[in-house]
C-alpha cells in the first residue's frame, strides 16, 4: 500500500487495516475503502473480463454505475467492488474468467467478433436443428457471469419500514440544504445518501467558489449541521432502488463494516419527496473506450481525494465539461504528469480553469476528444482528434480520464412519472412536469455552481415542508427570490463522440454492445428505441441503464439521422440498483407458532411438523408407523395436544344473532351444559368450518373452530355483520387456551384421577359440557366430544396452566398405560368414523348438501339470513353435483394415497380425499368425492395412483361412514 | 401496491395491514331466499370501474376492524373524507 499523505477530503482511516484476500492471496485495505479501492491500491487494473468478448476491465466508475467491478465475494456472485465497503475477512474472486484476470483463456472470443453481430447466437445455432443440442450444451457453460454456490453462507439481511413527511433522496449540497429547510418546521425528514457518506460532489473538491472556503469544508459544514438537526434520520451507503405511486420509495443499505446487517431493504413512505440526485457522468464513446486505465473524472479525482491512491503516473483527460478541466488540475496538483487535456468544446469553458490550465503548462486542446484508446491490458496511449479537420495527435498514456459530460440522474423522476424533455441549451434531459409532492434540487436541474445548487435545494425543502401543513410563505418567497438571482442551468459538451465506425466504441460495458452494433440493428429494421434496446442487448446488463443512458437514445437519433434529444431514454424500471435476493427475503421468516406444551411432546418424542401457522406433533414412532397410538386410544387410553384448536368466546346483547348468521343450525336451541356441533359455509353454501359451540351465560357462549379456520374466524364474523351494528364481542382465545384430548376407553378413570369432580357418565354426558377444576385448582372447560370415535374428553386450561394439566392427566394414566398420539393417528382414527376434515377431505366445490349435512341446515330462524343458505336453497334441487362418500377397498389392505383418482367409465369421476389403514377393522376405509351418480352405496370405485403395480385399478365400494361403531355406543359409554 | 388507506380507528396506515375486502355492494338485498341472478350479481359479479369505487377493507395487522372507503382504481389514491384525519 502506497497512499498519498493524509489530506482532509481523504475518507480511509489509515489507524485501521483491515485484511481480506483477492485470488486466494492475502491483500490489505483501510476502514473506508470499498473494495474496489483497496484493490486499486494494490494494484490490481484488471478487476474483470467482459460478458461477450471476455475483454479485460478496469476501474472506471466508482457508484455502481458498470458491472466492471463485478466479483464473487464470500460465495456470492456479482457482487460489484466499487459499491461494496471493504470488510474484514472478505474473501474475493474475480468471476467470468478461466484462469484469472489478467491471463484469460476465453478472451480468444474477441477474435471472431467480427462474426458476432447482434442477434448471431439466434441467428446461427438453430439450423440445422440437430446439432442445437450439441451448441446448447457449449454456450450454456460460456454464458453467464457468477456462480452460484448453492450453500448460500449465513450473514443477517433485513428489513426495515419508516415513515416521513419529507424524504430527500441525495445528500448532496443540494439534499441536505433541502433536509434542512424542510426540518425547519419539525417534521420527520429522512435523508438518503448512496455513498458512505454526505457532501455529494462537494467531498473531494478544494475549489473555493466562493472566494473563501473549498468545497469539501462547505460540504462537511452542512454535514454536521444535518447531524445535529434531530428531526433528519439521515442513511448513508443506502441508493434509492425504487419510486413508486404516492411517494413510496425502495432503497438498499449496504452494510458498514461495523453494521450488523450485510445489506437491508428499506421502504420510505414520505409525504413529500426532494430528488437530489445529481448527474452522472456521460461516458465518452471512441474506439476501445473501456481499456483497464480508462476511467470517469470523477473517479480519478476520488482516487487521490477521497482514497489518497495516485491512479497512475501519465495521464491524458478528454473531457466535455469544465468539472472535466477541473480534474485536470487535480491530477497534476496530486503529482501526475497531465500530458494533455482534450475539450470536444471549442469554446465556452471557464476561463480561469483554461488559464490554471496554461499556468500549469497543460497541453489543452478545445476542439478535441479522444478518438481512440491504445493498449490492451493497460491503456498506454490515445489518439487525440480535432473535431473540426479530423487530424489527431497521439499521446502515451496511463490513465485516460474520459467524459463526454454530464447527464442528470433521472431514474427516480422518470420512475416517479415526472415529464422528462429535452433540453437543447443544456444539452439535458430535464424533468419539467412533477407528479404531486416530488420536487427536485440541485444539479438534476441542471444547475451547476454551488450558491444555486444550494439555494434550489432550500426551496425544494420549504416547497415539500409545506405540503405537510406548516405555512412557509414568508420563507418560500424568501427562499425563491434567492434562488432567482442565482445562475440556472448550464450544460457542458453535447458532442458524444468524434466521426468513426465506432467497431469497438462501447455504449454498453455491460454486454459488449458497440455503437456499430446500433446502426446493424437498425439496418435489420430494429430502429425504433425499445426494440432496439431489446435487440443489441443495450442497457439489459446488470447496471442497466447507468452508462448507456442517454447515450443509446442519442447514437440511434444519429444514425437514423434525427436531432439530438428527439428519442427518450429508455423506461427506468427499479431496482436501480441490484439488490440481493437475501436482502428482500431479510431476517429468519420462520415464525410457527408453537403450542403450550411443546417442550413436552418433544420430550416424549414428537416427530415435529410444520402444519399452517403451528409446529405440531405428528408422530410419536421413529418410523412414523401409527398402530401403538392409535391400539391405546382403541383399547386404553391416549392423550393428544389439541391446542391449535380455534377457541372462542363469543359475548353481547346480539352475540346470539351473529351466531345464527354465522352458524347454519338454529343456535338458539343451545342450553348450558350442553355442546351443540355445526357448521359454517360461505355465501356459495360450501362448508368452510365445523365445531361445537355452547352457552356458558347470559348472552354469553363458547365454540370451537377447526384449527386452521381459528386466524379468520373474528374477521370473518366481523365482515357478515358489517352493516347490522350489532353488539356483541369475539374474543379469540385460541392461544389463551391450551387444550389436551383424553381419548379411549379408560379415559374418565383417568379423568377422575386429577378432579373431585363427579365425571360420570351420568354427570358427564356425551357432548356435555363443563367447568371445572382439576387437582391444584386448575381451571378448565371439559368438552365430552368423540373425535376419534371413543369416549374422549377435552380440557381446555389457560395456557400457563396446560403443561401441569397435562402432566397430572399423564402421571394419573400411567397405570392404565397411557401413550400419547398425534395428528397421524388422530387421522386414523377419525377415519374410522368417517369425520371429514373439513379442507381436507372437503373442497370449496362441495357444499352442505354434497357433504351429506343437511341435517344441520335450519332455515326458520329468528334472523333474516344465514350465511350461505341461499346458496344452499339454489342448488338444493341441482343435479351432477360432485358428493362426499366413505369407502371400504374390496382387497383388505390396499392403500390408495391422497389425492389418487377415481376413473370410471373412462372418465375421472373424482378423488380420494383421506385413506387410512383402519386398525379396528383391520382393513383400508377411506373418503373420497365422486360425481353423484356413482356416490349410491355399493357403487364400485376405480381408484388409480402412482406406483400402483398392477395394471388394474384398486376397486373400492361406497360404503356409508361411520365404518367403525356406527350406533356410537363407544361414544357414549 | 403502494398507497395508504385511513382506517376509521387507527388513522392513515401502510396497505401492507389490511385485507382487501372487494367492491362495496351494501347490505345484501335478499334473505335466505333469492333467484339465481339477484344471488349471483351481489355474491359473485362487481363493477370493476375505472375510477372511484366505494370499497371494504379489514384492518388485519391493526384493530381488525371493517370498514368502507372510497378509492380511485386508477391512481390507488384514496377519496380523502371531509373532516377526516389524514
Amino acid at each position: 500500500m502506497s497512499r498519498l499523505p493524509a489530506s482532509p477530503t481523504q475518507r480511509v482511516d489509515r489507524s485501521k487495516v483491515l485484511s481480506f484476500s483477492y485470488m486466494s492471496e492475502p491483500r490489505q485495505g483501510f476502514e473506508g475503502d470499498t473494495l474496489a479501492t483497496a484493490l486499486y491500491d494494490q494494484g490490481i487494473r484488471i478487476f474483470s473480463r467482459s460478458f461477450k468478448y471476455h475483454r479485460p476491465r478496469g476501474l472506471y466508475s466508482l457508484d455502481d454505475e458498470s458491472s466492471t467491478t463485478m466479483m464473487t465475494v464470500n460465495g456470492i456472485p456479482n457482487v460489484r467492488a466499487e459499491s461494496t465497503p471493504l470488510r474484514e475477512g472478505m474473501k474475493v474472486m474475480a468471476q467470468n474468467v478461466k484462469g484469472s484476470p489478467e491471463f484469460d483463456l476465453m478472451a480468444v472470443g474477441e477474435k471472431f467478433d467480427g462474426f458476432m453481430p447482434p442477434g448471431f447466437y439466434y441467428k446461427r445455432f438453430h439450423k440445422p436443428y440437430k446439432y442445437w443440442p450439441f451448441f446448447q450444451e457449449r454456450l450454456r457453460a460460456a454464458a453467464g457471469l457468477g456462480k452460484i454456490l448453492p450453500e448460500f453462507p449465513e450473514d443477517y439481511y433485513e428489513n426495515v419500514y419508516f415513515n416521513a413527511e419529507v424524504c430527500v433522496v441525495g445528500g448532496g449540497p443540494a439534499g441536505m440544504a433541502a433536509a434542512l429547510a424542510a426540518a425547519e418546521s419539525g417534521l420527520r425528514v429522512i435523508l438518503l445518501e448512496a455513498r458512505p457518506y454526505l457532501g455529494g460532489f462537494y467531498d473531494w473538491r478544494t475549489v473555493k467558489e466562493d472566494g473563501t472556503q473549498p468545497l469539501y469544508e462547505r460540504g462537511r459544514e452542512l454535514a454536521a449541521q444535518v447531524a445535529k438537526t434531530e428531526n433528519i434520520r439521515v442513511f448513508t451507503s443506502t441508493a434509492l432502488t425504487g419510486f413508486y405511486a404516492n411517494n413510496h420509495l425502495t432503497a438498499r443499505q449496504k452494510g458498514l463494516p461495523n453494521d450488523r446487517f450485510v445489506e437491508r431493504y428499506m421502504e420510505v413512505r414520505a409525504g413529500s419527496v426532494v430528488v437530489a440526485a445529481g448527474c452522472l457522468e456521460r461516458p465518452l464513446i471512441f474506439e476501445h473506450n473501456e481499456r483497464p486505465g480508462i476511467m470517469q473524472a470523477n473517479t480519478a479525482v476520488r482516487l487521490i481525494r477521497t482514497y489518497g491512491i495516485l491512479p497512475g503516473q501519465r495521464a491524458v483527460l478528454a473531457v466535455g465539461h469544465d468539472l472535466g478541466l477541473e480534474a485536470a488540475l487535480d491530477l497534476a496538483s496530486a503529482g501526475m504528469d497531465v500530458a494533455a487535456v482534450a475539450d470536444s468544446r471549442p469554446q465556452g469553458q471557464d476561463e480561469s480553469l483554461v488559464a490554471a490550465l496554461e499556468k500549469k503548462g497543460i497541453t489543452f486542446l478545445p476542439g478535441f476528444t479522444a478518438s481512440q484508446a491504445n493498449g490492451v491490458k493497460r491503456v498506454s496511449g490515445v489518439a487525440l482528434t480535432d473535431l473540426q479537420s479530423g487530424s489527431a495527435k497521439s499521446f502515451n498514456c496511463d490513465i485516460l480520464v474520459a467524459m463526454a459530460g454530464l447527464s442528470p440522474n433521472n431514474a427516480p423522476l422518470a420512475m416517479a412519472k415526472a415529464k422528462i424533455v429535452y433540453d437543447p441549451e443544456t444539452g439535458y434531459f430535464l424533468a419539467r412536469e412533477m407528479p404531486p409532492h416530488v420536487h427536485t434540487a440541485g444539479r438534476i436541474m441542471g444547475l451547476c455552481g454551488g450558491a444555486e445548487i444550494e439555494a434550489s435545494g432550500r426551496l425544494a425543502g420549504l416547497r415539500a415542508a409545506s405540503e405537510s401543513g406548516p405555512d412557509l410563505t414568508v420563507a418560500l418567497k424568501e427562499a425563491q427570490e434567492a434562488l432567482a438571482g442565482l445562475p440556472g442551468p448550464k450544460g457542458g459538451s453535447t458532442i458524444l463522440r468524434s466521426p468513426g465506425p465506432g467497431k469497438k466504441a462501447f455504449v454498453c460495458f455491460d454486454e459488449d454492445v458497440a455503437v456499430k452494433d446500433i446502426g446493424y440493428a437498425a439496418e435489420e429494421g430494429f430502429n425504433t428505441i425499445e426494440l432496439s434496446k431489446r435487440y443489441v442487448t443495450a442497457g439489459m446488463g446488470p447496471s442497466q441503464s447507468f452508462l448507456p443512458g442517454v447515450n443509446f437514445p442519442q447514437l440511434l437519433a444519429d444514425y437514423l439521422g434525427k436531432e439530438p434529444g428527439s428519442i427518450p431514454a429508455t423506461t427506468t424500471r427499479s431496482p436501480f440498483y441490484p439488490t440481493l435476493m437475501a436482502t428482500f427475503a431479510g431476517p429468519n421468516h420462520h415464525m410457527s407458532k408453537k403450542t403450550p406444551l411443546d417442550a413436552s411432546q418433544k420430550d416424549l418424542g414428537g416427530i415435529f411438523r410444520v402444519v399452517g401457522v403451528w409446529e405440531r406433533a405428528r408422530y410419536f414412532s421413529p418410523d412414523l408407523d401409527t398402530t401403538e397410538e392409535v391400539k391405546a386410544v382403541r383399547t386404553g387410553v391416549g392423550m393428544i395436544d389439541v391446542s391449535t384448536l380455534g377457541k372462542f368466546r363469543l359475548h353481547g346483547p346480539d352475540s346470539l344473532k351473529a351466531l345464527q348468521r354465522m352458524y347454519v343450525s338454529d343456535m338458539s336451541k343451545m342450553v348450558k351444559g350442553k355442546l351443540k356441533y355445526s357448521a359454517m359455509c360461505n355465501e356459495d353454501g360450501c362448508v368452510i368450518d365445523d365445531g361445537v359451540a355452547t352457552k356458558i351465560g347470559e348472552n354469553d357462549y363458547y365454540f370451537t373452530t377447526a384449527t386452521a379456520r381459528a386466524g379468520q374466524t373474528v374477521e370473518w364474523f366481523r365482515y357478515h355483520t358489517r352493516h347490522d351494528g350489532w353488539d356483541f364481542n369475539l374474543v379469540n382465545m385460541t392461544d389463551g387456551l391450551g387444550a389436551i384430548n383424553v381419548a379411549g376407553p379408560k379415559s374418565r378413570e383417568v379423568l377422575a384421577k386429577v378432579t373431585d369432580e363427579d365425571v360420570s357418565n351420568e354427570a358427564v354426558p356425551y357432548m356435555a359440557y363443563r367447568e371445572i377444576k382439576l387437582k391444584g385448582g386448575i381451571p378448565a372447560r371439559l368438552l365430552r366430544v368423540g373425535f376419534v370415535g371413543e369416549m374422549g374428553f377435552e380440557l381446555h386450561v389457560p395456557s400457563s396452566w396446560t403443561q401441569a394439566a397435562w402432566d397430572l392427566l399423564w402421571e394419573a394414566g400411567q397405570e392404565f398405560g397411557v401413550k400419547p398420539f398425534a395428528l397421524e393417528a388422530q387421522a386414523c382414527l377419525r377415519l374410522d368414523k368417517g369425520h371429514a376434515i373439513i379442507g381436507t377431505d372437503t373442497e370449496l366445490r362441495l357444499n352442505l348438501h354434497d357433504l351429506g349435512l343437511s341435517f344441520l341446515l335450519k332455515q326458520d330462524k329468528d334472523i333474516d339470513y344465514t350465511v350461505g343458505v341461499a346458496a344452499l336453497n339454489l342448488a338444493e334441487k341441482q343435479e351432477g353435483r360432485l358428493k362426499a362418500v366413505g369407502f371400504k377397498t374390496d382387497v383388505m389392505k390396499a392403500l390408495p394415497m391422497d389425492g389418487s383418482i377415481i376413473v370410471n367409465d373412462g372418465e375421472i369421476r373424482g378423488h380420494v380425499t383421506s385413506c387410512r389403514l383402519s386398525y379396528a377393522l383391520q382393513r383400508t376405509v377411506g373418503l373420497a368425492f365422486v360425481e353423484d351418480k356413482y356416490s349410491a352405496e355399493g357403487s364400485k370405485l376405480e381408484i388409480w395412483h402412482e406406483g400402483l403395480e398392477s395394471k388394474e385399478p384398486l376397486i373400492a365400494t361406497v360404503t356409508k361412514p361411520p365404518f367403525y361403531d356406527p350406533k356410537g355406543d363407544r361414544l357414549k359409554m | 401496491m403502494s398507497f395508504t388507506i385511513t382506517c376509521p380507528i387507527c388513522g392513515k396506515r401502510n396497505i401492507y395491514e389490511f385485507r382487501f375486502g372487494g367492491e362495496d355492494r351494501g347490505p345484501r338485498p335478499f334473505k335466505n331466499e333469492a333467484n339465481p341472478e339477484e344471488w349471483y350479481d351481489y355474491i359473485h359479479a362487481r363493477s370493476n370501474p375505472a375510477g372511484v369505487q366505494p370499497e371494504m377493507w379489514f384492518h388485519r395487522d391493526g384493530c381488525g376492524v371493517w370498514f368502507a372507503i372510497e378509492r380511485d382504481t386508477t391512481t390507488n389514491q384514496e377519496v380523502e373524507k371531509e373532516g377526516g384525519d389524514s
